[in-house]
């Protein structure tokens, strides 16, 4: 008996320590490139640190720099704001294509796939092509602005202050808004058609149908869009990198870009730190706000 | 459900297709011009197509030895994933002590962009020794979260009377991953390799940190470098920009199906 036992125990034991193998490679990489790192920025940022010098704690001292003498961080902070802010008028477009496209209209599938092409693209050809259609000379939108006589001069669209962010917002959405279509149209399809039926027995007229029963039952996919747009706050990078590196001036220097050129192009890698924390800390509430604006426990895993 | 005015809603989505394909036909027409590509007004169609630019690039700028570098990260971000998520998702089918600690961990990783841990990560890898190297370049990319519970998922649907029959054979769990799992997965394994090549091919912000020599930029870099390089001569970098583009919409096309899946799955699942 006890042999038996122990023969069990052994078994249990190797399987284990397979069962840790099995892990162990993928939980080293997220350990190296996720864990770690987030707590070495959150002390990184209490610290004066470059390659050449030690650490020294110097506890709040470049958070005090950021928010009471760093005017250029608050213009990436409220340009960040700004971003995220357009991220809901891409949502309610990518709502209205998703509808037009959820049912069953012919060549559906065709629409669908051209609206999702432009997301899986590579980021920096995209700030290319839309750095090309900006163009004072060659692009689009002064070609049709200057012939049907908007305007008399070329616009230098990425070179205005008032004008580049909104510019680089556009290319944006217009990268991600497939993104947000495929998400909400998952919703869509799995909302249970007899909720409409039932409805149009009892007479709702389609806006009810869409307010009472479309909305609310979308409220998940809705959550998780809004939680894409944040996170697109931090994935914008190599947009903006690309189509104004944050210029004229810093008028489209967002937290992130920010980040790289505090990071790497001055070395101020604590600084840069500082920084970071206060990015991922607004994440955090923002995230934390959308999940109770969408009423709670609306991004919780679902059990199955 | 059906509603009325189908030809309305044609024309509402022909309109908004319309838009998200102008920039694809701009930067293409640009691409096989020859003329000037400042010439006011610009040309709709261009005069005299030809492909002279797409030679050009050979010439103006190494694109074999970025073409190679990009080859070779996605290579490795694709083989890591299909196999180490892999063995991850099956661990995650078993019952283990602190199982729900490291569910809730993979969870809450999901959450970290990786453009947040940036600074941490480039002193790590360069502690490691990575820096400007092939591995350096793929390490952060090897293992994804949401591909994980992809695998997950799907050796879930798996009888599990077929996986206790192989158990009762004799066959080690090797064995069982490789000759009854993985042949049951293929979809799982699909949108694996597919969305592990997207993302690597399409890095940026990680290979522009951690390569120094033009010798590892990977194509993305090598477009950023060709931009303020030959800015304003010639129509060569939107060829550039088609070449490089062209692998990620044929992939994309090829396999749509599986890539929404993974998105979605990926993103509903938690």
């Amino acid at each position: 008996m006890a042999g038996k036992v122990g023969w069990y125990g052994r078994k249990r034991t190797r399987e284990l320590a397979l069962i840790v193998c099995f892990l162990l490679p993928s939980l080293a990489i997220f350990l190296l490139y996720r864990m770690i790192p987030l707590g070495w920025n959150v002390v990184l940022s209490f610290q004066s640190w470059s390659p050449m010098r030690p650490a020294r704690w110097v506890g709040f001292e470049h958070y005090e720099e950021m928010f009471l003498w760093d005017d250029v961080f608050w213009q990436a902070f409220w340009n960040t704001l700004i971003w995220i802010g357009a991220a809901p008028v891409a949502i309610v477009l990518a709502l209205g294509i998703a509808l037009l496209v959820n049912s069953d209209l012919k060549g559906a599938s065709v629409y669908r796939t051209i609206v999702f092409l432009s997301y899986p693209l590579m980021t920096v050809a995209v700030g290319i092509i839309w750095r090309w259609m900006y163009d004072e000379r060659g692009g689009f939108f002064n070609w049709v602005l200057r012939s049907t006589g908007v305007i008399e001069q070329p616009l230098g669209f990425l070179a205005s202050f008032d004008m580049a962010l909104p510019a680089v917002i556009v290319t944006d959405i217009w990268q991600v808004i497939g993104f947000y279509m495929i998400v909400l149209l998952t919703g869509l399809q799995s909302i249970p058609q007899h909720l409409y039926e039932a409805a149009r027995i009892d007479g709702a007229p389609a806006r009810a149908r869409f307010f009472r029963i479309t909305l609310p039952m979308l409220r998940p996919s809705l959550f998780l869009c809004a939680v894409i747009g944040l996170l697109n706050s931090f994935t914008s990078f190599d947009l903006v990198y690309i189509m104004t590196n944050g210029g004229p001036g810093h008028a489209t220097e967002l937290l992130i870009t920010y980040i790289y050129k505090a990071g790497f192009g001055q070395t101020k890698f604590d600084y840069a730190a500082a920084i970071t924390v206060v990015q991922f800390s607004l994440l955090l509430v923002l995230t934390v706000l959308a999940n109770w604006a969408a009423g709670g426990n609306a991004g919780a895993v679902e059990r199955d | 459900m059906r509603r009325g005015f189908p030809w309305a809603r044609h024309a509402v989505l022909v309109l908004v297709s319309a838009v998200m394909l102008l920039p694809f036909y701009w930067v293409l027409k640009t691409a096989i011009t020859d003329e000037n590509i400042y010439a006011y007004p610009p040309r709709l169609t261009p005069l005299d197509p030809h492909l002279f630019n797409f030679v050009d690039v050979w010439y103006l700028i190494p694109f074999p030895r970025y073409l190679l570098n990009s080859v070779i990260v996605s290579a490795l971000a694709v083989a890591g994933n299909v196999v180490l998520n892999a063995l991850a998702g099956y661990a995650l089918t078993r019952h283990f002590p602190a199982k729900r600690l490291v569910l809730l961990l993979l969870l809450s990783c999901m959450l970290i962009p990786f453009q947040a841990t940036i600074i941490p990560a480039y002193l790590i890898s360069a502690r490691l020794g990575v820096l400007n190297t092939h591995l350096g370049l793929a390490l952060p990319l090897l293992s994804t979260i949401v591909c994980i519970f992809i695998y997950k998922a799907s050796f879930e649907a798996v009888p599990k009377s077929l996986i206790d029959a192989a158990r009762i054979d004799g066959l080690s769990e090797w064995r069982i991953i490789a000759t009854v799992l993985l042949p049951l997965s293929k979809p799982a394994i699909a949108t694996n390799v597919i969305l592990a090549f997207i993302w690597s091919w399409n890095s940026f912000m990680w290979p522009l940190i951690i390569t120094r020599d033009a010798e590892m930029q990977t194509l993305p870099l090598g477009l950023a470098r060709f931009l303020s390089y030959l800015e304003d001569t010639t129509g060569a970098l939107y060829a550039f920009v088609v070449m490089v583009l062209l692998p990620g919409i044929l992939v994309f096309l090829m396999a749509q199906k599986e890539f929404i899946r993974g998105l979605t799955s990926g993103a509903t699942k938690g």
